[in-house]
Parts: C-alpha cells; sequence; structure tokens
C-alpha cells in the first residue's frame, strides 16, 4: 500500500511528537513538535500548534510556531504563521500572513535555482535578492517587511532605553514623597 | 485510501484521535483512536492502546485494544496485549498474547 507518504486527515488530531526520515503532508491538527528528514505540507486545514522542522516546508494553513527548513520554507497564500522562519530560502506569497523573526541564508547553501524563481516571483525587490545570492541573510520575498521589522526593535529597543528618565522621575516623586513625610 | 496515513519512517510519540480512517505503517507510541476503520501494516510498530470502529493487524500491536466492531489479526501479525470486540479473528501465522473479550 502507498504508505510511504504520511498523510494527517482533516478530522485527525495529534497531540505529541511526530519525528523520522520521510515527508509529511498535514490537513488536520498536530498539537507537538514535527521533526523529519523530509518535506512538511501543511495544507489549508492543516493546523501545527508548535515548531516545525523539516527538508522542505510548505505552509497554506496555520503553524504557531518556528519554521526550521533544512532547504526552504514557502509561506503560500493563506498560511498564517506566528514564530520564526529560518531556512536557506525562505518565500513568503502575497496573501501569507507572517509573525516573527525571518531569516533566510542560514547554512549558506545558495543554489537551486528552480524554487528560487518562485521566491523571486513572490519577492518585491528581486534585484536585491539576486544581488545578495552570495551573501547570506537576507529576506527575499518579505522585502516590504524588514525595514518594519528592523523598525520593531529599534523601536523596542527605544522603548526599552526610557527607563532612565523614569528613574529620575521616580527618585523626584520619591523625593517629593520624602518631603512630603518631613512635613 | 485512508484519509490518515503515518507512513514508513515515521515516529508520532503521543496521543492521535481521528474521526475517520487510520493506516499506520510507521511507528505510534502512545494512543490511537479512531470512529473508523484502523489498519497497522506489516513492518507497523504500534506500542499503544488502541480504540477503534475496527481494527486490522498484521504488523507488531502492543497494547490494550477495543473495537466497536472487530478485530482482525493476520498471518504475520505480533500482538500483546488485551482484545475487546464483538468479533475477533486470528489468523494461522499470527503471534497473540493477551485476553480476547467477545462479550457484547
Amino acid at each position: 500500500m502507498a504508505a510511504n507518504v504520511t498523510i494527517i486527515g482533516r478530522a485527525t488530531r495529534v497531540r505529541g511528537r511526530v519525528t523520522g526520515a520521510a515527508s509529511l503532508e498535514i490537513r488536520g491538527l498536530v498539537e507537538g513538535e514535527i521533526a523529519v528528514g523530509g518535506d512538511v505540507t501543511i495544507d489549508a486545514t492543516g493546523m501545527v500548534g508548535a515548531g516545525v522542522r523539516g527538508r522542505k516546508l510548505v505552509v497554506r494553513g496555520a503553524v504557531k510556531g518556528d519554521l526550521i527548513g533544512e532547504e526552504s520554507v514557502l509561506l503560500e497564500e493563506g498560511s498564517r504563521v506566528v514564530g520564526d522562519v529560518r531556512a536557506p530560502r525562505v518565500a513568503i506569497a502575497p496573501g501569507a500572513l507572517v509573525r516573527g523573526y525571518v531569516q533566510t541564508g542560514q547554512g549558506g547553501e545558495q543554489r537551486a535555482p528552480a524554487p528560487r524563481a518562485q521566491a523571486v516571483a513572490a519577492a518585491p525587490k528581486p534585484a536585491a535578492h539576486v544581488a545578495h545570492v552570495a551573501h547570506v541573510a537576507h529576506v527575499p520575498a518579505a522585502a516590504p517587511k524588514p525595514a518594519a521589522r528592523h523598525a520593531a526593535p529599534t523601536a523596542q529597543a527605544a522603548a526599552r532605553r526610557p527607563p532612565p528618565p523614569i528613574v529620575p522621575a521616580l527618585k523626584k516623586a520619591k523625593g517629593q514623597m520624602a518631603k512630603k513625610r518631613e512635613h | 485510501m485512508a484519509s490518515t496515513v503515518i507512513g514508513a519512517g515515521i515516529t508520532i510519540e503521543g496521543e492521535i484521535t481521528t474521526d475517520e480512517d487510520v493506516v499506520v505503517a510507521g511507528t505510534v507510541r502512545g494512543k490511537l483512536s479512531a470512529k473508523e476503520a484502523i489498519t497497522i501494516e506489516h513492518g507497523a510498530v504500534v506500542e499503544a492502546d488502541v480504540v477503534g470502529g475496527s481494527l486490522v493487524v498484521a504488523g507488531a500491536l502492543t497494547g490494550n485494544v477495543t473495537a466497536a466492531e472487530r478485530v482482525d489479526l493476520q498471518s504475520g501479525a505480533r500482538v500483546i496485549g488485551n482484545v475487546k470486540a464483538a468479533r475477533v479473528t486470528i489468523a494461522d501465522g499470527a503471534q497473540f498474547k493477551g485476553n480476547v473479550d467477545m462479550d457484547v
């Protein structure tokens, strides 16, 4: 029987770890970590509540957890991802929702033209993308997003920095309180 | 074609719950419950309590089995555990250790 492909069906729920060397297709719900040597496809009806690790990951459904692809991660239209995305190649199609850190080029394997073409097709800034072929750490598909992403950490950093002004303010307040106590 | 297939080379540790058919050719540890038919293929390893509509076993199964309809242990199956179902068949060549309960 054709049982070399694993399918988690629509009406199926898995609570626990999924491991192995083969490929997976998820149409149902997996509430545990997935770590396989093969490809992982999360269909439109599929949902994964934890991290996913595989060779090529294709997401059309929902994932709450980190996506780590040894070769690539493709986030297709309709996918919802909350978590970090890391792979040598990452493609985020228009209509995909992502909330998390995205890093491409990890491991530096920058080859395979066919999926790259897909990534370029999905990417609003192919020129910058191609320019960085030899280099790593560039987000190809979400080109406009990195700015926002980079802005976010600085905003966070800025948000983190303010405490010093607050402390003197507090000290002032304390001083006032102390004065009040003195009175 | 079953709607859920645990292929050879895949291991699931935990609980699988489904309303549809399941075919296991890989490894399952924990618990497996399905409303419909469960097939444990030759080469599969299941170390779990199994609850299903019906169950066909040709692989290795360790755990207690409850089926609403029937349990068929095929030749080549290795089953250790108690089996509870209205109908139970054990084929010639199947290895089995455990209680059989055909009480309805």
